[in-house]
């Protein structure tokens, strides 16, 4: 079952890049839901595809967070992957089976509890 | 604890260009960078570049990081990735973070090449899904495939702002708008152009007032400043999107410099923290060395050639290459450095631009620098297009590169000549009227700026032909209709494509030309596919 907005996301013909290397494509269960993705991009990138936004609330203010920086700076997009917290899906490869969950509270980043 | 004639962190353009002069000497190099593909900013640039030939100019960005790693590789060059380094100690000791595990290196010389991390300004409702940085974009899109968005505002009009929002469009995004608190487009008015003529409005003078939205970004509210920066009452508008992506700068990555006691100072003219530097790229710690973007936020192009210098100056140091040798190359590398330096976006002469004229004089476009575009009637004043007397003879080119920027690959590109850039590479290119043009193109498809059109007011009575740049997937049928759209990005009406022309040496941009009434010959510059 795909989400809103979906595979439409993905880039099909790229002016410049033409087409983009991706691994075969896999099952992947979010929150419970199968979804597909391609093996080896980011979680982050397969979540999106599928319509995906938030990644975890925080602990404070129970305050929804996703992609930020996208290059595993900022820990906003931190799951809970395979049953470990704090993962960073935007640099996490999606593996076949995953199961990839919304997190709620416990992060590393204390800066981000403040806000 | 294994030990290296010289230790480089980050493999960005700063960092493989430092690695390869090293290396080319003859000394043994380590590269360390954290991310998974080497290339730092440079494998997201899909655009070309500017400068000159020597810069690597007209190339596209990830193609010249291709060609750096190559080069550092034939070269022996080892290149650990996932390798976070964590600090420098004494004795040029460093820590890295490999396989969750902290390894100890040790070498005679340290580069420091961590290159910058984004400035993020903080807003009610910034931290909601749908808020991204400018690299997350093009993270996203170029190297994933991934669209971050469909309707997407950008905040920010520097370079970064105005590439990335192009990048944008050709990912198949909808940019609905460009907005910058400043007054004036920071970034280079040939990029704005490129945006404003698909028609994205331009914002000046307006900031972001918050985003909307529960649970991610469904819209956002944008609002007018004064020339105090203070919010105009009454001048709010709202923007449906579902993505803001943020371009607000970047600022040096300078933490490892001061974990090895490197002297340290707040330079807004680099773009933050940096370490102080000596003209080779030396710190006050002797032996360990900042170049590219940790030592002042600049190009890719003047990366490299900071890295070559401290690559040059580390193997004189170490005997490697002897004095005269030495000297030649500091000279060489300075000199292009200099030349990338100049002009009005230019480290050397930003605070000094009046942003009236061009160095040479002209007018500079007060409407491009404050909607992204020129008017029409602006256009016919500058050295880059033929007098009006000079037009009937058939296809002349028409240059609207009308400010200061360090590029020339115009001229290279004619074979025939027609094109000049004379003395500095940051003068206006100007067009010879004498020299017949035989339309091939190459200048339209070599220009970075895509600010080449070729126009024909012969093409029949009361037709003109105009050729303009063209990067969109997909690429039109000769034949087909669409909208002549002028630099405003409104349309004129319909033209018709009579020729889309692209090749191995044009590198993905095709030259579309098309048919409009010769009214339009000078404002349309672009076609909007029905
Ligand atoms: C949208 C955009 C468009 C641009 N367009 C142009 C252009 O047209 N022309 C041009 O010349 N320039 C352009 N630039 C600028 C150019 O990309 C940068 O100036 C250039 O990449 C800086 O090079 P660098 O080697 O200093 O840093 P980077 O390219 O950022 O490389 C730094 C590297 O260091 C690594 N690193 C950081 N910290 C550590 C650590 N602690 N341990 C290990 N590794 C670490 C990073 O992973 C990275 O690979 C553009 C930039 C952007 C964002
Ligand atoms: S179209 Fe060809 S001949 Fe004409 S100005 Fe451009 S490069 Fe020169
Ligand atoms: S017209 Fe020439 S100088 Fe201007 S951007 Fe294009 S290639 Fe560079
Ligand atoms: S989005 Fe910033 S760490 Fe993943």
């Amino acid at each position: 079952m795909l989400k809103e907005g979906s595979e439409l996301m993905r880039i099909d013909h790229h002016p410049i890049l033409k087409t983009f290397e991706k691994g075969k494509l896999v099952k992947f269960l979010y929150d419970g839901e199968v979804m597909e993705g391609y093996e080896g991009e980011p979680i982050a990138v397969a979540l999106r595809a599928n319509g995906v936004m938030i990644h975890r609330y925080t602990s404070k203010h129970n305050d929804p967070r996703g992609v930020f920086c996208a290059i595993g700076r900022c820990t906003d997009c931190v799951m809970v992957v395979d049953g470990e917290p704090n993962i960073r899906t935007c640099i996490t490869p999606l593996q076949e089976d995953m199961k990839i969950e919304t997190q709620h509270g416990i992060s590393n980043n204390k800066e981000d509890e403040s806000i | 604890m294994k030990r290296y004639e010289l230790i480089i962190i980050g493999a960005g353009p700063a960092g493989l260009s430092a690695a390869i002069e090293a290396a080319s000497n003859g000394m043994q190099v380590m590269v360390f960078d954290e991310n998974e593909r080497p290339g730092g900013q440079l494998f997201k640039q899909i655009h070309k570049f500017f400068g000159s030939k020597e810069h690597k100019a007209k190339e596209r960005g990830f193609r010249i990081g291709e060609k750096l790693l190559k080069e550092a590789e034939g070269l022996g060059v080892e290149v650990q990735l996932k390798a976070a380094v964590m600090g420098i100690f004494d004795d040029k000791e460093i820590s890295v973070m490999l396989d969750g595990r902290v390894e100890h290196y040790r070498a005679n010389n340290i580069v420091i090449a961590t290159g910058a991390s984004e400035k993020m300004l903080p807003f009610p409702g910034w931290t909601l899904p749908g808020v991204i940085g400018a690299g997350a974009a093009q993270t996203m899109m170029n190297l994933h495939g991934l669209k971050p968005g469909s309707r997407v505002l950008m905040v920010g009009s520097g370079n970064v702002g105005l590439v990335v929002g192009y990048q944008l469009l050709q990912a198949g995004c909808k940019l609905e708008a460009v907005i910058d608190a400043a007054p004036r487009v920071g970034g280079y008015g040939v990029h704005a152009a490129k945006l404003a003529r698909t028609g994205v409005p331009f914002y000046m003078s307006h900031t972001i007032k918050e985003a909307h939205g529960d649970s991610c970004v469904k819209g956002a509210a944008i609002l007018a400043v004064d020339s105090s920066w203070q919010p105009i009452p009454g001048s709010e508008k709202y923007l449906e999107v579902d993505t803001i992506c943020m371009a607000v700068g970047l600022s040096p990555m300078s933490q490892l410099a001061r974990t090895a006691h490197c002297e340290m100072e707040n330079n807004p003219l680099k773009g933050g923290l940096v370490s102080i530097c000596n003209k080779y790229g030396e710190t006050s710690t002797p032996g360990v060395y900042a170049v590219g973007d940790v030592a002042g936020i600049e190009e890719a192009s003047s990366a490299m050639i900071q890295g070559r210098i401290a690559g040059a100056a580390i193997s004189f140091d170490k005997g490697y290459i002897n004095e005269a040798e030495f000297a030649t190359r500091y000279e060489e590398y300075q000199n292009s450095l200099m030349q990338l330096r100049e002009g009005m976006f230019g480290h050397k002469d930003k605070e000094a631009a009046d942003m009236e004229h061009t160095e040479e004089g002209y007018i500079l476009s007060q409407s491009l620098l404050s909607k992204g575009y020129m008017d029409a009637e602006e256009i016919e004043e500058y050295p880059g297009v033929y007098p009006v007397e000079q037009r009937g003879k058939g296809v002349f080119p028409v240059i609207e590169c009308t400010q200061n920027i360090p590029c020339n690959p115009c001229q290279d590109a004619c074979k025939r000549g027609c094109i000049k850039v004379s003395g500095k590479i940051t003068n206006l290119p100007s067009v010879d009227a004498s020299v017949e043009c035989t339309a091939c193109g190459m200048c339209v498809v070599s220009c970075p700026g895509q600010a080449i059109f070729l126009v024909d007011e012969t093409l029949a009575p009361g037709y003109a032909s105009v050729a303009i740049p063209y990067e969109f997937y997909p690429l039109p049928e000769p034949g087909s209709k669409g909208l002549a759209l002028d630099r405003s990005g409104t349309s004129l009406g319909e033209a018709e494509v009579l020729k889309v022309k692209s090749s191995k040496a044009m590198d993905e941009t095709a030259v579309l030309t098309m048919k409009v009434p010769v009214e339009w010959s000078m404002q349309a510059r672009f076609f909007q596919v029905y």
